[in-house]
């Protein structure tokens, strides 16, 4: 006669139920060291979004800036009618004078970013990227550019720089 | 000489068992007997890529990431530097026939329907080693800092800005400036040199284990019957190696005889973000966009239509399903295949001499 398996039932429960509860401490651990790796991930986030967030300069008066970072004297108008420079937040800024104003706008196409030049025949600012035309109060006339250009106020400052201020829309 | 080797090579072989890898990657490792020059590009393309990271290393060594003296320093590079021309030239030219390599790699996987069940991650993993590739084009583009790169930038970048919603601000963090300026310069730098190889290695390596694990697609479907099979090493190697002696041999005739297709007029300038320079263009890999872009009258509507494109190609395998289907469907999908591939190319040239 085949010999009986001796081993008492409550033991083989006792089994299952360590089982279990080692399943049980796993999975915790499991959970535990996930929770771990996400808080530690996390709290790079963060710095890192800090470090690449991109730099903003304040608004308000600005003047023109030539290249070499030097100010543009406003005296110059009188014998250049077509002037560019840096603006407001470095941004390229044409300044004219056309019908015995004073206007600057940002030289920035509204299309892709290509600067605008001063056709004075036409009395249009043209982009050479995309033939973009923008009329002599900045509104775009003609091409793809989809907005008119940005126009600044202009004046001539205390130190006789030309100072640009925006205009709010 | 030879026995000093010999027991070097056991010495190591004893210990990393390398003569097992080797033979269960190359001599038992069974490929489809009809494989053609289309299933050799992905070789031609890494070694593309190893050519890109070695000329690269030697760029770097001259390299200045600053707007006041990258320009002069590539000009050192150029003129200066015993055979810095060759390599300039060999990474410029290296980058346009990576992405034909992979525009061909594409377009013969789409052709032959290669990206279905089961290799969809493969072609999901390659998908993203385009995006990879393409924006290594684009950040090493402006690294010169010459009118070109510098123009040529802020009219890709911009684009980006027609995306609603997030565009603008999204145009701010590719740049980190409003204007392309030397926070753009340092990121683009980053990402060319560092960030975006990197990425490239690792997607390489995940796009290869997938190709093992799947095996490779054979040319005309695998529901066609059994299909005999050759060990990978030599028969697929002597065809891999041809199509990358050929890929050499057009490499060395571009940079010998028609060096100047990277260096137009505008690339010889310093740049000026006061003067934009007439006729900008991008590179001939982007000329297809920049073109539907001139044509659709909205640019957002252009920008979206390209992006739904892109989602489309992404999840090809997902929409082209099953492995038997309809004359009709199938006649259909290669004449829209077709038209789109032929559609690319005429916009691409249109592009150019508009």
């Amino acid at each position: 006669m085949p010999a009986q398996s001796t081993r008492p039932l409550d033991d083989e429960r006792s089994d299952v139920s360590a089982a279990a509860t080692q399943a049980g401490r796993r999975s915790f651990l499991e959970w535990l060291l996930a929770t771990l790796l996400v808080v530690t991930g996390a709290t790079f986030v963060r710095p890192v979004l800090s470090y690449l967030s991109p730099r903003k300069s304040g608004k308000g008066a600005h003047v023109l800036l030539g290249t070499d970072g030097r100010s543009i004297p406003y005296a110059r108008l009188a014998t250049e009618p077509t002037l560019v420079g840096m603006g407001v937040d470095g941004e390229p800024t044409i300044v004219v004078r056309y019908a015995g104003e004073t206007r600057a706008f940002s030289a920035v196409c509204t299309h892709l970013g290509c600067l605008v030049k001063w056709e004075a025949a036409k009395a249009e600012f043209i982009c050479p990227c995309h033939n973009g035309h923008f009329d002599a109060n900045g509104v775009n006339v003609a091409g793809p550019p989809p907005k008119p250009l940005k126009r600044f106020k202009v004046y001539a400052t205390d130190r006789g720089e030309i100072g640009l201020e925006e205009v709010s829309a | 000489m030879k026995r000093l080797v010999t027991s070097v090579w056991r010495w190591i072989d004893t210990r990393l068992k390398l003569s097992d890898i080797l033979r269960a990657t190359l001599t038992e490792y069974m490929v489809p007997a009809n494989l053609n020059f289309w299933h050799t590009l992905g070789f031609v393309l890494v070694t593309c890529f190893v050519i890109q990271v070695v000329t690269g290393m030697l760029l770097l060594m001259y390299y200045v990431p600053d707007t006041s003296r990258a320009f002069e320093s590539v000009q050192y590079l150029s003129n200066e530097v015993p055979y810095g021309w060759l390599v300039r030239n060999i990474h410029a030219m290296t980058s346009h026939l990576f992405v034909l390599a992979l525009f061909l790699h594409i377009a013969s996987t789409v052709w032959m329907r290669a990206y279905r069940n089961p290799r969809e991650l493969q072609w999901l993993s390659g998908m993203i080693l385009l995006g990879l590739v393409l924006a290594a084009g684009l950040s090493g583009y402006l690294l010169p800092w010459s009118q070109l790169s510098y123009w040529a930038t802020t009219v890709a970048t911009n684009a980006a800005g027609s995306i609603p919603v997030v565009g603008d601000d999204l145009v701010l963090w590719i740049r980190g400036t409003p204007k392309v300026t030397q926070f753009t310069l340092g990121r683009f730098f980053a990402a060319h040199v560092s960030i975006i190889p990197f990425s490239i290695l690792v997607l390489i390596g995940i796009h290869l284990l997938f190709l093992r694990l799947t095996g490779i697609s054979v040319p005309g479907g695998e529901e066609r019957g059994p299909v005999r099979r050759v060990p990978f090493f030599p028969h697929m190697v002597v065809k891999e190696i041809g199509s990358v002696f050929g890929f050499l041999i057009l490499l060395n005739v571009l940079i010998f005889y028609f060096p100047q297709i990277n260096f137009p007029a505008d690339a010889l300038i310093p740049a000026n973000p006061l003067e934009t320079p007439a006729h900008i263009k991008p590179h001939w890999y982007f000329l297809a966009n920049y073109q539907f872009l001139k044509l659709v009258p909205s640019e957002f509507l252009g920008v979206i239509l390209q992006v739904v494109g892109g989602i489309i190609l992404f999840f090809l395998p997902f929409l082209d399903t099953g492995k038997r289907r309809s004359p009709l469907y199938n006649r259909l999908f290669y004449a829209v295949v077709g038209l789109s591939i032929l559609g690319y190319i005429g916009l691409m040239v249109w592009g150019y001499y508009s």
